[in-house]
């Protein structure tokens, strides 16, 4: 999926709506007209509370589920289907109890026909990035939810997609965890041996996973984006980073968003994106 | 995940691993406690037969007496006109039905469960077909069956098989229903094909159910196909035992019965050690083969 040099945005949407019918026949708009752009190579999180959509857009990017108007473009071309340029890590456990980790990095690969020794060489680089080598040859069962995730993670980057839809992956670990996974995942993000960054969208209701992570942080409420800023804050980030005053300024806006908090007066208005 | 018999002889690790399948969990030790329950069923026997007359109740030694006696040929049930002259001969044609009844029942059950699963309008179609089907007693099926197809081979398997489709149907059908959608979407975006995904998802995925109702659906079978006898065939266990209940000859009745009994429980063992085989990744790590 090579494009020409140039600078065409990864991801765009164009009045993207998205509504389901309930039972009793009520319409609920989980998606109301979205318009954005996302540049190639930025790590964005999509930020709001539960019900809020942003798993929605996710479905729609990856094409698991048609928009029922408007489109979303992935590098100029419209998404009808689900396809390999575009990895998704699900919420849930997504790798297959039945094969073996190292077949579970190594499926999307089989799927499109690549070598069995050009497919045991990429799954062994990559789970020797996420720190999986010695259970390579282990069943899925055998594994905690920690290296689940990063069986996980492994397999979408292994199969080379450019764009990775991340839908609140590390959701359901514990703080540890979840902190050594940021790590793994922005580490792989920042591959040395890849020309360009992957674009990252990454779903979350965690405040300060966005913060960690994000170059820019769209925050999804009742459909619609309510808010769109970067966080220019330099890498690696670590928890103290969360502590600087830039940081804490935007934390509480975000949470204002969320509900939590208000707002405090005389915060900077949020910068569009895009 | 490390074998410690790697250093062994091949004969050795052979004998090790067939000793592994037999076993009933395909990987657990074997629990000597399963005899003594085998123990305490005989011991009972035998003490109702000190309360109860000969003829109602034969004692153990002398059914086993019986089965040595009648095991590979037996003048006795020649004298009854019978085609299979043995236990063993009956045997082989019971089981013979029951396994192509069980093939060919299950692969079409498994077949319409999974389909009707994911595809709505053949669900519509095929699920009142088979829950009315599933709801007729076999019995009352049965001397249709005769009338129909006569007292050949045919009556009794077309009987096993409709049970064993029904009862396949169901655990197929609600197994790929059980199956978490996640890892169909995840092969999706993957880049795998639907055909893909039926060989490599929906079929593993559905495995351990599937494989679960072959052994209920066995399990069944064995006490069907000899009922499917004794009402009209010509040979097998059940018309044995037709013929000896015509000449109240309790001690022949035991003798068949207990020699059904013991092959379909090992049936069943080879059958659950298949499935353990088969479903290894399903298995906990903690009960792992010591």
């Amino acid at each position: 999926m090579q494009q020409p040099a140039g600078k065409s945005p990864a991801i765009v949407a164009n009045g993207l709506s998205r509504t389901f019918r309930r039972n009793d026949g009520a319409e609920v708009r989980a998606l109301a007209g979205l318009d954005f752009e996302i540049e190639r190579g930025e790590f964005v999180c999509i930020l709001g509370p539960s019900g809020c959509g942003k798993s929605t857009l996710l479905q729609v990017a990856a094409g698991l589920l048609p928009p029922t108007s408007g489109s979303l473009s992935v590098q100029g071309v419209p998404v009808t289907g689900p396809g390999p340029e575009r990895g998704m890590v699900f919420q849930k456990d997504s790798v297959f109890p039945w094969m073996r980790v190292a077949a579970n990095v190594e499926y999307g690969l089989r799927c499109r026909g690549v070598p069995a020794a050009e497919r045991r060489r990429i799954a062994a680089l990559y789970l020797d990035r996420v720190g999986l080598s010695h259970v390579a040859r282990a069943w899925p069962r055998e594994l905690s939810g920690g290296m689940l995730k990063r069986v996980a993670v492994a397999t979408v980057f292994a199969n080379g997609a450019d764009v990775l839809l991340l839908d609140e992956p590390f959701g359901a670990l514990d703080y540890v965890t979840k902190h050594i996974l940021h790590d793994v995942l922005l580490r792989l993000w920042a591959e040395p041996d890849r020309d360009a960054r992957r674009t990252v969208l990454f779903v979350t209701h965690d405040v300060d996973e966005a913060l960690i992570l994000a170059d820019r942080i769209m925050v999804m409420g009742d459909g619609s984006i309510v808010d769109d800023r970067r966080v220019e804050a330099s890498r690696p980030r670590s928890t103290d980073t969360l502590l600087q005053p830039g940081m804490v300024r935007i934390k509480h806006i975000l949470l204002g968003h969320l509900g939590l908090e208000a707002a405090r007066p005389g915060d900077a208005p949020a910068v569009a994106g895009g | 995940m490390q074998d410690p018999a790697d250093g062994r002889l091949p004969a050795g690790r052979s004998l090790r691993s067939i000793r592994r399948l037999l076993s009933p969990t395909g990987g657990a030790r074997f629990d000597p406690l399963g005899l003594v329950g085998f123990a305490l069923l005989i011991a009972v026997w035998q003490l109702l037969t000190g309360v109860i007359p000969r003829f109602s109740l034969p004692s153990p030694l002398a059914v086993a007496h019986r089965i040595g006696a009648d095991f590979f040929s037996a003048e006795s049930l020649a004298a009854y006109g019978l085609p299979d002259t043995s236990l063993l001969d009956s045997m082989i044609y019971t089981a013979t039905n029951v396994l192509i009844a069980l093939a060919i029942g299950t692969l079409a059950g498994t077949v319409t469960g999974l389909v009707t699963a994911r595809v709505r309008w053949v669900r519509s179609i095929a699920d009142p077909v088979l829950m009315v089907t599933g709801t007729i007693p076999i019995l009352v099926l049965a001397p249709f069956f005769l009338i129909w197809f006569g007292t050949g081979r045919i009556s009794a398997l077309l009987l096993v098989i409709i049970y064993v489709v029904v009862i396949m149907y169901v655990y197929a059908q609600r197994a790929a229903e059980n199956l978490d959608p996640v890892y169909e979407e995840g092969a999706l975006t993957l880049g795998a094909s639907r055909a893909r995904i039926i060989g490599d998802v929906l079929l593993p995925g559905t495995f351990p159910q599937v494989l679960g109702g072959i052994r209920i659906a066995l399990a069944g079978a064995w006490g069907l196909e000899a009922i499917a006898e004794l009402l009209g065939s010509q040979h097998g266990i059940g018309k044995l035992v037709q013929v000896l209940a015509g000449s109240t000859d309790i001690e022949g009745i035991f003798a068949a019965l207990l020699v059904l009994a013991v092959v379909a429980v090992l049936f069943d063992m080879l059958a659950s050690a298949i499935v353990a085989r088969i479903t290894v990744w399903n298995r906990h790590p903690s009960s792992s083969g010591a």
